[in-house]
């Protein structure tokens, strides 16, 4: 029984054990001076149990009564969860080190955030949600204020962390009350007292709550005020991090939560989660045009992005999750891009975060401005690269859901988003003449933003295959 | 698939595949990369060219590959009338533009590049005419915005180049997405994706509720694109790209994508009351509002790009009367103008290429000088004026007899009228373009001096100036393109029509008539009008719209400023109205069955306990600036919360509360000797009231929600704790019994979780100790805080005589812990409120070297007795942490049970005592720092030593 349980969740096993024997080892040994093997270990790790979990991985399996399950769904998030972190680790080496910034434990806080996020993923009950989700959490909090000798990290980092507990404090409620209500933890147990129009309003309340608290995880408007300060405070490639792992998974867990446990309830929280998105589409777009500081418009950027990826939610049918899937996995790959673009901005070996930086950069660093054109394209949605597949497909998961009003409402908010993202095309193309960025960025970095651009354009042939790979998750999801 | 369908595969994919040759062959010169340019081109021309046959018979040619289903997407292609003459335009043009921007660019500007860019938008354009699939379709229509974007910003050094690109980029960029999801909301109506199958279904669409929200999308897609008024400015500034680019893109092709889709779509949105007045006003205003402007423009680009507007206008217009004759002319009419208009722009192009200046200002008397130019540019113009014998004259002569008999809002005068008006201002401008260019004096001062150029560089507008002559001469020639197409915009039977220079004395004549005259006339009194002009206060457009992107820009500026100034206070204000919110959307979903339990009396006592409560929880949040009194009531609050716990009947949850109150009162009172007195104050009054108002809805809505939620049954599971506590857990302290059984593995954690934040309080202060916090505690002034009698005698003795009193009550209370009110949690409490109380009263460094255990080792054995327990589990065959539960008789004390949770229990017990003693010693740490000296007075003697003085002196 145990054994087989144990079987399950092996992956997971791993990786924390690796964190906890890293973390063991470097303290006992080199400290700081392994950090940078630490990272490429823990990186090289995350890779393995990604190809392990989406190369092995087959059917459906339960481990401890129903807590926690090994899916398709889970699996496709895991695997991007985990290819994402890796990908950001690697990014952040060079950076890092250069700024005295690589401790140790950097990388195996990552670790053990994926294997929060893996927990997430796979809960099937509302306590391994908790559990999951404070894992990822607070090794989150730690790593936003990583850089403890600047004012402005630490401040973030402790407005994520008080937030952060507000809106866990608000999930507990609504899980308390949902338990109070279902007479069970587990999803399977929900979703049999949660159906349509027999939803009690103490369910009712525990899944609005519930709800709140997750929409903090995945920062969508309006409980998105940490993510601007957060972007902008902490280092740039723990940035890049929130922008890409935690929210697939917040993402994937949100789908979690609403179709295993109130799947029966679709209609109760259609409404509530297409207000969500439609909150955060408008405000990521309206609130970045304002803005000057690079990675605060990316935390715009990504709230408006998290607009779109609910809308898929909103849809609240197998194929809403899978456009939210695919949408998920593009907005990530072009996010990787675009941080590693965004790490590469220096001057005089400063970091530079303004947008003004880029003026006329296209001169400089034609073949770099162009990547960064087919990125900023796409972010904006514009065809035929891949970021208007996503939206494509968000958007008719939504129309073909009914929500006609939210589709047009996104594609309102997209033609205002594009606005942002152009602006600084602009600047790279037609800026004034005037100094602006001198550093050429390390070949890595420079082979990541090539690499994101290039499959903005050759993804469009067939995707590919993760479309294939988000049908059969969501399949397995909604059903 | 019919015969030939696989050819518009290639025809769509050339173009693209060509791009790449450009880039390849340059290095093997100029003349080779524009010829291989010109391959691809010629290629595809020649496959239309055998397609062609079949569709101006009238077949209509498909293909499709399924690309992503799912999406509706896929890669179907359509060649029909309207399609074969927009592609036919394309690649013509498109091989013309080749050869000219061979011999127009200069010898520094990259050519391959300019070749790449110039075929991807080939391809893209080609792509729009030919796509069967709307999402297609969209594809492409967003691909020429990019490439265009590419190739407006070839020059990157002109900084008029940069306005315009973004401008052109911003409108039509977000025109584009506005048409997505215009086309998605067609497609979701006719249930299919392609052309094909939506034009057949114009009833169904034109009926649907949301053909408005459709209609009016597409047309913002297609008036960005075709710079209709208001958003036309944008056209006129693209004009820094290089000539052979607006002659292509902003003459030619693309601009006309706007209209093609306008025609496109005719079948499916055309005909009702809103396309009306909506698409034929946008034109007509177009019309004469670029006409006029363009007649004052002295940019000759200029004058060219406002002069593509009105045409525009013109098209649009047209189309927007939804009759069929209209949709013929304009067919007709977007034939002749890409001829005329194209012509021109090369035109221009060489008087800027010879001449260096484009400015009709400095220009003049061309003629003698540019003879083949003059001739050229000439022909165009006239064309453009509508004189008979050019083509433009034919289709200006069919549009003036459309607009005659349209009736706009009950008036049947406006639109001709207004149609006359701006055929006038037409013939004016385009006189002034062959008037104020090549006639006149020749000057002396040209930038350069200007002469014909080269065979390569004037044969392509030749060409074009020969169709424009030969259609004009001999419409018939144009017929059969006309016919088919036309027959594809309308969907059905041609209207009457014919293709000539004379019909009789009508109408259009007339206005066609004064619209000459007149326009001779204002060209006459050009010069006055032009300082009117100028001295005339005017909207400019590219004012406004750097004026309303600032304002947007601060507007959202303000917005994101105010919503998001980074603090917390108001980000936790949001959040929780949020919240509140979102509970009154879940309260008003839900019907909430009628109350089913009656309110329990209130006794005084108790009543005064819950003023009690409230108040000292309202002084709290009022007076927290005091510490002191902060952390007095503060007490009360928990005194009150254990008194509440007795009374509703729950003495083990009292009796922890209690404990757990005292301990941490304790532990803030001891950690308060090494804080500043006071809070500061942070915010203002208003700030204030408006927090205390969003808290108090907060707080009254959770209240109102855990009052709703007491008046109503609901089913627990009490009832299985009760059941099973004594069966299964082999005790009747239903609280305990949870604790170390039916959730042990969660108090496992939590004094695991405890035993860590011990630790981490512990290694806190160790960082703190060397910090600069450590600097400004050392050289803080604690002597006036000192009472002279620090350790009161009376405390001093009555915490000694309390100590073994308060730990056999601890030990008491562990022992009956497992079936009455008690337990390894509490006693660990107990027994440190015992210790703590040594500190306090006899001081730190006293009691510290009383110490017999390190609490480091106190926690690490309570979790491994803890886990030890846990684990023997295993070793019988369960689960971790099934409990074991027997009896057993010791003599002398009678039988008594013992269950492993009795281990459990101790490991709890000595990891709370370690924790809390933990916590402590770390504050005694600080207070050693800040140099509290270890005491030897009073009480500080072995009372049996006395005796035995007193013994030796008697």
């Amino acid at each position: 029984m145990i054994q087989s349980d144990l079987t399950v969740i092996l992956p997971e096993i791993v990786l924390a054990l690796f964190a906890m024997g890293a973390l063991l080892g470097a303290v006992y040994t080199g400290k700081d001076r392994l950090a940078s093997l630490i990272l490429w270990i823990t990186a090289a790790v995350m890779i393995a149990v990604a190809a392990w979990i989406g190369l092995t991985g087959s059917g459906t399996n339960v481990a401890f009564n129903g807590m926690f399950h090994d899916d398709a769904f889970a699996r496709f998030a895991k695997v991007a969860i985990l290819l994402s972190a890796a990908v950001v680790l690697i990014m952040s080496e060079d950076y890092m080190a250069r700024r005295d910034l690589l401790r140790f434990e950097y990388p195996i806080l990552v670790a053990l955030a994926a294997v929060g996020m893996m927990m997430m993923v796979s809960a099937g009950d509302l306590i391994a949600l908790y559990m999951g989700l404070e894992l990822q959490s607070l090794a989150l909090y730690v790593v936003a204020s990583l850089r403890r000798d600047n004012a402005k990290s630490t401040e973030a980092g402790l407005k994520y962390f008080v937030l952060g507990a507000l809106s866990s404090g608000l999930l507990l409620y609504g899980a308390s009350l949902t338990y109070g209500y279902a007479g069970t933890t587990l999803f399977s147990g929900i979703i049999a007292t949660a159906t349509e129009g027999q939803v009690s309003l103490g369910l009712l309340f525990g899944l609005v709550f519930l709800t709140a608290g997750l929409a903090f995880k995945v920062s969508a408007v309006p409980f998105h005020m940490w993510t601007p300060d957060v972007y902008e405070g902490a280092p740039t490639p723990i940035t890049a991090f929130f922008a890409t792992a935690p929210k697939i998974a917040a993402m994937a867990l949100f789908a979690r939560v609403m179709h295993d446990a109130f799947g029966g309830a679709v209609g109760d929280w259609q409404q509530i989660i297409a207000l969500l998105s439609v909150l955060s589409m408008f405000l990521g777009a309206v609130a970045a045009i304002g803005q000057t500081n690079i990675k605060r418009l990316m935390a715009y950027s990504s709230i408006a992005h998290m607009g779109y990826a609910l809308m898929g939610l909103a849809a609240g049918t197998a194929f809403g999750v899978q456009a939210m899937l695919v949408y998920m996995a593009i907005y990530v790959t072009m996010n990787l891009g675009t941080f590693a673009f965004i790490l590469t901005m220096e001057k005089e070996g400063q970091p530079v975060t303004d947008i003004a930086a880029l003026n006329l950069y296209s001169k400089r660093e034609p073949g770099k401005a162009l990547a960064m054109l087919v990125l900023l394209f796409s972010l904006a949605g514009v065809p035929p690269l891949l970021g208007f597949f996503g939206k494509l497909y968000v958007l008719r998961a939504a129309y073909e859901a009914g929500l006609a009003w939210l589709a047009v409402a996104g594609v309102l908010a997209s033609v205002i988003g594009a606005f942002y993202y152009l602006r600084i095309v602009y600047y790279m193309y037609f800026g004034e003449d005037r100094e602006g960025l001198d550093g050429g960025g390390s070949a890595l970095l420079n082979g990541i933003l090539m690499a994101s651009a290039i499959i903005m354009l050759v993804g469009i042939v067939n995707f590919f295959g993760i479309e294939g790979a988000a049908e059969a998750a969501a399949i397995t999801l909604v059903n | 698939m019919n015969d030939g369908g696989h050819l518009l595969f290639y025809i769509a994919a050339l173009p693209f595949l060509g791009a790449l040759v450009p880039g390849i062959m340059i290095r093997a010169g100029r003349n080779a990369c524009a010829s291989f340019t010109a391959v691809p081109t010629a290629l595809a021309l020649v496959l239309l060219g055998m397609l062609a046959p079949a569709v101006l018979r009238g077949e209509v040619i498909q293909a499709e590959i399924m690309w992503l289903p799912q999406l509706g997407l896929s890669a179907s292609f359509f060649l029909d009338g309207l399609g074969l003459m927009f592609a036919a335009m394309i690649l013509g043009v498109g091989l013309l533009i080749t050869l000219y921007a061979r011999y127009y660019l200069s010898g520094d500007d990259p050519m391959g590049q300019f070749y790449t860019y110039l075929l991807l938008f080939q391809g893209a354009m080609l792509g729009i005419v030919i796509s069967d699939n709307i999402l297609l379709l969209l594809i492409f229509w967003e691909l020429t915005s990019l490439s265009s974007f590419l190739l407006i910003g070839y020059w990157k050094h002109l900084p008029e180049g940069r306005q315009g690109a973004r401008m052109a980029l911003a409108v039509t960029g977000a025109g584009g997405l506005a048409l997505i999801g215009g086309m998605l909301i067609l497609g979701n109506i006719a249930g299919s994706y392609n052309l094909t199958d939506i034009l057949t279904q114009g009833e169904a669409i034109r009926a649907s509720e949301w053909y408005l929200p459709a209609l009016i999308l597409i047309l913002l897609g297609a008036f960005t694109k075709s710079a209709q008024f208001p958003f036309h400015f944008w056209l006129p500034h693209a004009m820094a790209a290089p000539t052979p680019v607006s002659a292509y893109l902003h003459s030619a092709t693309m601009v006309k994508a706007g209209v093609f889709l306008l025609a496109r779509m005719w079948p499916v949105l055309a005909g009702t009351e809103a396309w009306f007045y909506i698409v034929a006003t946008t034109g007509l205003v177009t019309t004469v509002l670029g006409a006029f402007i363009a007649l004052f423009k002295d940019d000759l680009k200029a004058l060219l790009a406002f002069s593509t507007v009105s045409h525009l206008g013109l098209l649009t217009m047209l189309l927007g009367f939804g009759s069929p004759f209209a949709a013929v002319v304009a067919v007709f009419h977007i034939l002749n103008h890409l001829t005329f208009k194209a012509a021109l722009f090369m035109t221009v192009g060489i008087v800027d290429h010879e001449a260096k200046t484009r400015a009709i200002s400095r220009l003049g008397g061309l003629r003698h000088l540019m003879p083949i130019t003059f001739l050229i540019g000439t022909a165009g113009a006239l064309s453009m004026a509508g004189i008979p014998l050019f083509n433009g004259f034919l289709s200006k002569e069919m549009m003036l007899d459309a607009a005659s008999d349209t009736v706009w809002a009950g008036s049947d005068w406006a639109v001709p009228v207004l149609a006359t008006l701006g055929s006038l201002l037409s013939v004016a401008y385009s006189f002034r373009f062959i008037v104020h260019v090549f006639f006149g004096p020749v000057r002396d001062d040209y930038p350069a001096k200007p002469h014909d150029p080269g065979f390569g560089l004037w044969a392509a507008p030749a060409l074009l100036i020969v169709a424009v002559v030969a259609i004009g001469v001999a419409p018939f020639l144009a017929g059969p393109i006309v016919a088919v197409a036309s027959g594809a915009v309308i969907g059905g039977d041609l209207p009457y029509y014919s293709l000539k220079i004379w019909h009789g004395v009508n109408a259009a004549l007339f206005m066609s008539i004064i619209a000459v005259a007149g326009g001779l006339v204002l060209l006459a009194a050009h010069r006055p009008l032009l300082r009117a002009w100028d001295a005339a206060p005017r909207p400019e457009a590219k004012a406004i719209f750097d004026a309303l992107i600032g304002w947007a820009v601060a507007a959202t500026r303000s917005v994101t400023e105010w919503s998001h100034n980074g603090t917390i206070s108001r980000y936790l204000a949001i959040f929780t109205v949020a919240s509140v919110g979102l509970g009154w959307i879940a309260y008003s979903g839900g019907g909430l069955a009628a109350p089913s339990r009656e309110v329990l009396p209130v006794p005084p006592v108790i009543a005064v306990g819950f003023v009690l409560l409230v108040t000292a929880t309202l002084w709290v949040a009022t007076m927290h600036h005091n510490r002191f009194q902060a952390l007095v009531m503060i007490g009360i609050i928990g005194l009150s919360i254990s008194a509440g716990f007795v009374y509703l009947s729950a003495p083990d949850l009292a009796l922890t509360q209690i404990s757990v109150e005292t301990v941490t009162i304790m532990l803030l009172l001891l950690a308060l000797h090494f804080m500043p007195k006071t809070t500061p104050k942070e915010s203002p009054m208003g700030l204030k009231l408006r927090d205390a108002a969003i808290a108090g809805v907060a707080g009254l809505g959770v209240a109102g929600l855990a009052y709703a939620f007491m008046i109503r049954d609901v089913d627990t599971i009490s009832a299985f704790h009760l059941d099973n506590s004594y069966e299964g857990g082999g005790g009747t302290n239903v609280v305990n019994v949870i604790l170390v059984d039916f959730r042990g593995y969660d108090t496992y954690g939590e004094i695991i979780v405890l035993g860590i934040a011990g630790f981490v309080i512990y290694a806190l202060m160790q960082a703190l100790l060397n910090g600069p916090a450590a600097r400004r505690l050392k050289n803080a002034d604690y002597s006036q805080d000192r009472s002279r009698d620090r350790h009161p005698l009376m405390m001093v003795v009555v915490t000694r005589v309390l100590m073994p009193i308060a730990v056999l009550v601890g030990i008491y209370l562990f022992l009956r812990g497992h079936n009455q009110p008690g337990g390894g949690f509490v006693a660990g409490l107990v027994i440190a409120i015992a210790l703590l109380m040594q500190y306090m009263a006899s001081g730190f460094a006293w009691t510290q070297e009383r110490k017999k255990f390190e609490y480091h080792t106190l926690i690490g054995f309570g979790m491994i007795i803890a886990g030890l327990t846990g684990l023997a589990a295993w070793l019988l065959g369960n689960p971790f942490l099934t409990s074991e539960y027997g009896y057993i008789t010791l003599p002398p004390i009678e039988k008594f049970g013992l269950g492993t949770a009795f281990a459990f229990d101790l490991g709890v017990f000595l990891t709370v005592l370690g924790a809390v003693m933990l916590m402590l010693y770390s504050l005694s740490r600080i207070a050693r720092f800040a140099g509290e000296t270890v005491n030897v007075e009073p009480m500080d003697y072995d009372p049996g030593e006395r005796v035995a003085d007193e013994k030796t002196e008697v």
